[in-house]
């Protein structure tokens, strides 16, 4: 453990620690364009020059380990005058015309100059022209001119995703970033030179002159893409509404977590929020009365779906529940069976096409909280419920987000199953073919429009925070819930999110002590490792998981 | 994937494993393997470097970037011959630039330009280190030293 | 003063490349003694010679081999850097094509004081007969048997990039990569061409070892000055009456080799600056050329040895115009990696051909002081401050004829 000052401050850091990282760690930045904690060091940008004594002029911070014994200062007179002259160089050739980029507002050139730089500009010769506005994919567009040349881009898709698309071409002040001739920055990744990127060379083809940044508002959240559960901000337009074309999302940022994600996503989870703003969104609660299809008001709607539950036996009533709904959501949904005694439960829905998956993030299941479902009890055959349907066995089924018509079950077989119901509820975010063929709709908030918590395929409940108001009528599920719980006559007191996680926390032994506060923004692991016999006991095993559990915590 | 137009002979492949098998890291024979490759093709198309980047395990961006970065690689069809004369110090202050705009007017291009036949493309570049005998210039493989107008004359007649 | 012919003695005979008259003039003699020697005492020959390094940069080469790690387990290469492109310089082309079997036996020499088993001859790619003359000394040496047992070397071509002969730009380079010279630390000797321990040397160092060894370090020492040993090959051209490749002591006189061995200053015949030392060392006025050639004795005079490429430009020359040219060649080659060289060597060539132009700017001379200035020192390799010693030079010791051409 080397132990050096910094600016006078004694610090102890791990070896092998850069300058940059060991000054981060009292607070103390070195202001840096090329280096990336997730990236080899390039030393290119000059930037991070900090006085080490002993040495006879400044050096850079990034390829600098921190030593027993060093003094480092990161503010001399010099230093500063150094980094004043970096900046001029890094803007000698870049175009000033802020107004129009749409990286201002968050352009590293921008903050530093006003930081480090403010120098009077002398450069009046022509600047170097390069390409503009060129798409380097589906979601990456460059400006070269704006390109400082830091090959953070480069390094990503080299040391990262393992790609190689980009390359810094020619020399000297010819030198540009670029595709070869002809290819397509195409990796399931390619979002992440965006956020890489720290000038307005690389922007986001999707969010890009949507909205100016300074009009966002932010909330933490995870991304519900996959089993994973990346951690994001969710950047929302709640300011300008007529901006971003009334959308309120503006886009999602990944969010650094060590043991999740680092500092990426995938450009699925990133352009996956589309739906939240989109038309076929379900907004207010709709049901069927003499065969016509009619709004409802939510006490009219929750009083018939109550009137449901208790109208059919617990045997003729199949609940398809889904792997996307928060812990929450599932613990209200477990309350509702248990005190039913209904047994025909289930989760999992097949999709047609099996997802993709690779070793950096992404996950074959696409849902945000399967194993939270199973922990909670929710495991069974979905395939057979919808076989009780089709023997008229279940008359009554509530189906949950999915879209059983779109899954890998026949389509033939499900259409019948859903035929011979006679009651079909449903209850999601939006419309699909599932939802067309419901008697009563229950419209679900958005995972943005809401907060609750997910527990990803490794184990970690992770809590999304609430971005916008749910559109229309929509409500959380565990709202949603509740209140029918509270129509079947059940005492249910919890009316926010985080009551009804202390409840599920109380009866579930895997969340055991896990509360809002210790999940924090960071994610907490659950008290036992999924898989393992401590996982919660079935539902339909008739052992409900209610018992004291005595779990080990994980190591 | 369309099946490539350009490809070396069975002995060139050879002699790129060679080459390759000559270094700690194969990779290092991508200079030997693309002066190979614009010898046989002419010139490195893009083509010609996605080739080249399949022979080496590398991606076509990676095979670019060092295309791009070195001088003697030609990224258009070039002339059958090369006259690239010095315009560096040495050379500049034994007169370059007439000898440059010499050969300007005689082959009725501009620098970077290629005659309309095909037969010489011009060039003004860096020192090529033969400053005791400036101005001169690289034809092709051979240096030519101590130029006068009559002798760039000579030297340019000489070009089929 | 006259010529001590060493390194260019055997320069006249036709054959020279031949091993036959390598062998005749006491080739491979030296090879034959540091077999018997260990390496460490070869180390210590070179050290005590007070070689320095003759590509650019100077530094004493007994002590560069001395810091090749001492138990290392894996490959250590040898690099020659062939890669011969400092404006005003031409004495590596000399040796390649005339005396290629001296850089032979001086890499088998020094690949034993470093425990090498493997060389690479990196050549610059425009250099087709040196290459052509070497490879096939190479083959010479193969087939006579100095090659091939327990050290090759694998002749590379390069393609095109001044960078390149900056060692961890060429390392990079011989690598299969863009020139792009390295950060250091790590230092080329811990860790260098394929990720191994590295030697680069220059092609004229490694051609002294041999006489180093046969003849001895105090010999050597005793040739030039109290910090440097050896005679030098300097290049000379421009406006003198016999530019070429003389041999010397690095203690003659910067008058002696213009006036002496070359004859003097043609143009009109009175001096008006020399560059001494490649086209990146700060250039002298005609009253600042009674300094010794040596590393120390023109780094005392504010500029460098370099590679000993002396460029001598009389009266008639105009030194924005020189200042120009350089310029231009500083933007070209600048390889792009860090910003301050990138980004302002295109800007100083702009702002120095509109002064030579006639548009210059009241401000543009310290613009460009200060901008050189600043950017000094600031990059990842030496290239940058090269360029710097002319921007600041030309113009601070020649302010008044840049002056002349702004309009008031």
């Amino acid at each position: 453990m080397p132990k050096l000052t910094i600016n006078g401050q004694a610090v102890d850091v791990p070896a092998g620690t850069n300058l940059i990282e060991a000054a981060r760690k009292i607070g103390v930045e070195v202001p840096h364009y090329c280096y990336h904690p997730a990236l080899s060091i390039a030393g290119q940008c000059r930037l991070c020059m900090v006085d080490v004594e002993k040495t006879p002029r400044p050096t850079i911070a990034c390829n600098t380990l921190a030593a027993d014994g060093m003094a480092v200062w990161t503010e001399t007179d010099r230093v500063k005058e150094t980094r004043k002259s970096i900046m001029e160089f890094h803007l000698i050739n870049h175009p000033l015309d802020c107004p129009v980029c749409d990286q201002a507002g968050e352009c590293g050139l921008q903050i530093y100059y006003m930081k480090h730089g403010l120098y009077d500009p002398r450069m009046r010769d022509e600047k170097v022209h390069k390409p503009k506005a060129v798409p380097l994919g589906a979601h990456v567009i460059l400006d070269a001119e704006r390109c400082i040349l830091c090959s953070r881009c480069v390094r990503f898709c080299d040391e990262v995703t393992g790609t190689g698309e980009l390359g810094i071409f020619s020399r000297g002040d010819e030198s540009e970033i670029g595709l070869f001739p002809g290819k397509e920055l195409a990796n399931k990744y390619s979002g992440n030179v965006v956020d890489i990127c720290p000038v307005g060379a690389l922007t986001d083809r999707d969010f890009r002159f949507a909205v100016r940044v300074w009009y966002l508002d932010s909330a933490t959240s995870i991304c519900p893409g996959c089993a994973r559960g990346c951690n994001i901000e969710v950047h929302v337009n709640r300011r300008r509404p007529h901006h971003n074309d009334g959308r309120r999302v503006a886009r999602l940022k990944p969010r650094f977590n060590a043991d999740v994600n680092r500092w990426w996503i995938c450009d699925d989870g990133r352009y996956g929020f589309a739906f939240v703003d989109d038309t076929s969104r379900l907004v207010i609660p709709r049901w069927s009365r003499d065969g016509a299809l009619g709004d409802a008001t939510w006490e009219e709607a929750i009083a018939a779906v109550a009137g449901a539950l208790q109208r059919f036996a617990p045997d003729e009533i199949g609940v398809v529940a889904s792997p996307k709904m928060a812990n929450e959501d599932l613990w209200a949904l477990r309350r509702i069976l248990e005190s039913r005694g209904i047994r025909r439960v289930a989760f999992r829905v097949p999709p047609r096409t099996p997802g993709d998956e690779d070793t950096l993030l992404i996950r074959r299941d696409k849902n945000p909280n399967s194993l939270g479902a199973e922990l909670l009890g929710l495991e069974g055959d979905g395939a057979a419920i919808l076989a009780a349907a089709r023997a008229r066995q279940v008359k009554c089924l509530w189906v949950f987000g999915h879209d059983l018509l779109a899954s890998a079950w026949p389509v033939t077989e499900t259409d019948a199953a859903l035929r011979a119901l006679e009651l079909l509820i449903f209850t999601g975010p939006s419309a699909n073919a599932t939802s067309e063929r419901a008697h009563f709709t229950l419209p679900a908030a958005a995972w943005v429009e809401r907060e609750g918590t997910y527990t990803n395929f490794e184990g970690r409940v992770q809590r999304f925070r609430q971005a916008v108001q749910p559109l229309g009528q929509a409500l959380p599920e565990w709202d949603i819930l509740g209140r029918v719980l509270r129509a079947l006559g059940v005492e249910a007191g919890a009316t926010r999110a985080e009551r009804w996680f202390r409840e599920l926390a109380s009866g579930v032994p895997a969340f055991t002590g896990l509360t809002y506060q210790s999940i924090g923004d960071g994610g907490a692991a659950l008290s036992a490792p999924p898989g393992g016999g401590a996982a919660g006991s079935h539902l339909v095993s008739g052992h409900p998981p209610m018992g004291p559990g005595s779990r080990s915590p994980l190591p | 994937m369309t099946a490539p137009t350009v490809a070396f002979s069975e002995a060139q492949l050879a002699e790129v494993r060679r080459l390759q098998g000559l270094y700690p890291d194969g990779r290092a024979a991508l200079l030997p393997a693309l002066h190979l490759a614009q010898e046989t093709f002419g010139h490195i198309s893009l083509e010609v470097e996605e080739y080249v980047a399949r022979l080496f395990d590398l991606t076509p961006a990676h095979v670019h970037e060092v295309v791009t970065f070195y001088t003697l690689f030609f990224r258009e069809p070039k002339g059958r011959h090369v006259v690239a004369v010095c315009h560096n110090l040495s050379c500049h202050l034994a007169g370059a630039p007439e000898i440059v705009a010499h050969v300007r007017r005689r082959l009725g291009v501009d620098v970077g330009e290629t005659t309309d036949d095909g037969r010489v493309t011009l060039q003004s570049v860096e020192c090529l280190c033969a400053c005791e005998h400036a101005p001169m210039m690289q034809v092709d493989d051979r240096y030519e030293l101590d130029l006068t107008p009559e002798k760039v004359d000579r030297i340019l007649e000489g070009l089929r | 003063m006259t010529a001590t012919k060493i390194l260019t003695r055997n320069f006249e005979r036709a054959d020279s490349h031949t091993l036959a008259a390598y062998r005749e003039t006491g080739g491979y003699a030296a090879w034959q003694k540091a077999e018997t020697l260990e390496p460490a005492a070869i180390t210590e020959e070179v050290k005590q010679s007070n070689l320095r390094g003759l590509g650019g940069a100077g530094f004493p080469t007994g002590t560069k081999w001395s810091f090749i790690p001492k138990h290392h387990a894996g490959p250590v290469y040898l690099v020659i850097n062939a890669d011969e492109g400092e404006p005003g310089t031409f004495k590596d082309r000399y040796l390649l094509e005339r005396d290629p079997h001296a850089l032979i036996e001086g890499m088998l020499i020094a690949a034993r004081a470093i425990r090498s088993a493997t060389g690479f001859v990196y050549i610059r790619g425009e250099y087709i007969e040196p290459w052509r003359r070497f490879s096939a000394a190479v083959k010479e040496a193969y087939d006579a048997g100095y090659l091939g047992r327990g050290f090759d070397v694998v002749v590379h071509r390069g393609a095109g990039a001044y960078i390149c002969g900056e060692e961890t730009g060429l390392i990079s380079s011989l690598e299969g990569k863009k020139g792009w010279p390295k950060l250091k630390p790590p230092f080329p000797a811990i860790k260098g061409a394929f990720g191994a321990p590295t030697i680069v040397n220059n092609v004229e160092t490694i051609c002294c070892v041999p006489h180093i060894l046969t003849r001895g370090a105090a010999w050597f020492a005793a040739l030039g000055t109290k910090t440097q040993g050896g005679t030098r090959m300097y290049s000379v051209s421009g406006r003198v009456r016999r530019p070429g490749v003389y041999e010397a002591s690095v203690a003659i006189t910067l008058r002696a080799l213009i006036d002496d061995l070359a004859g003097g200053v043609t143009g009109n015949g009175r001096l008006k600056a020399v560059v001494p030392g490649g086209s990146s060392a700060a250039i002298l006025r005609a009253d600042e050329i009674d300094v010794t050639m040596d590393v120390d004795g023109l780094r005392n005079a504010g500029t460098m040895a370099g590679s000993a490429g002396v460029i001598v430009m009389d009266e008639t020359v105009s030194i924005p115009e020189a200042l120009m040219v350089v310029a231009r060649f500083y933007a070209h080659e600048s390889c792009g990696q860090c910003t301050p060289c990138r980004e302002s060597t295109g800007w100083i060539y702009k702002m120095v051909r509109r002064i030579v132009e006639g548009r210059g700017r009241k401000d543009d001379l310290d613009t460009i002081l200060d901008v050189a200035r600043r950017g000094a020192g600031t990059t990842i390799c030496a290239f940058y401050d090269g360029a710097v010693g002319p921007y600041v030079s030309y113009i601070e010791k020649f302010r008044a004829e840049f002056e002349a051409l702004i309009p008031r």
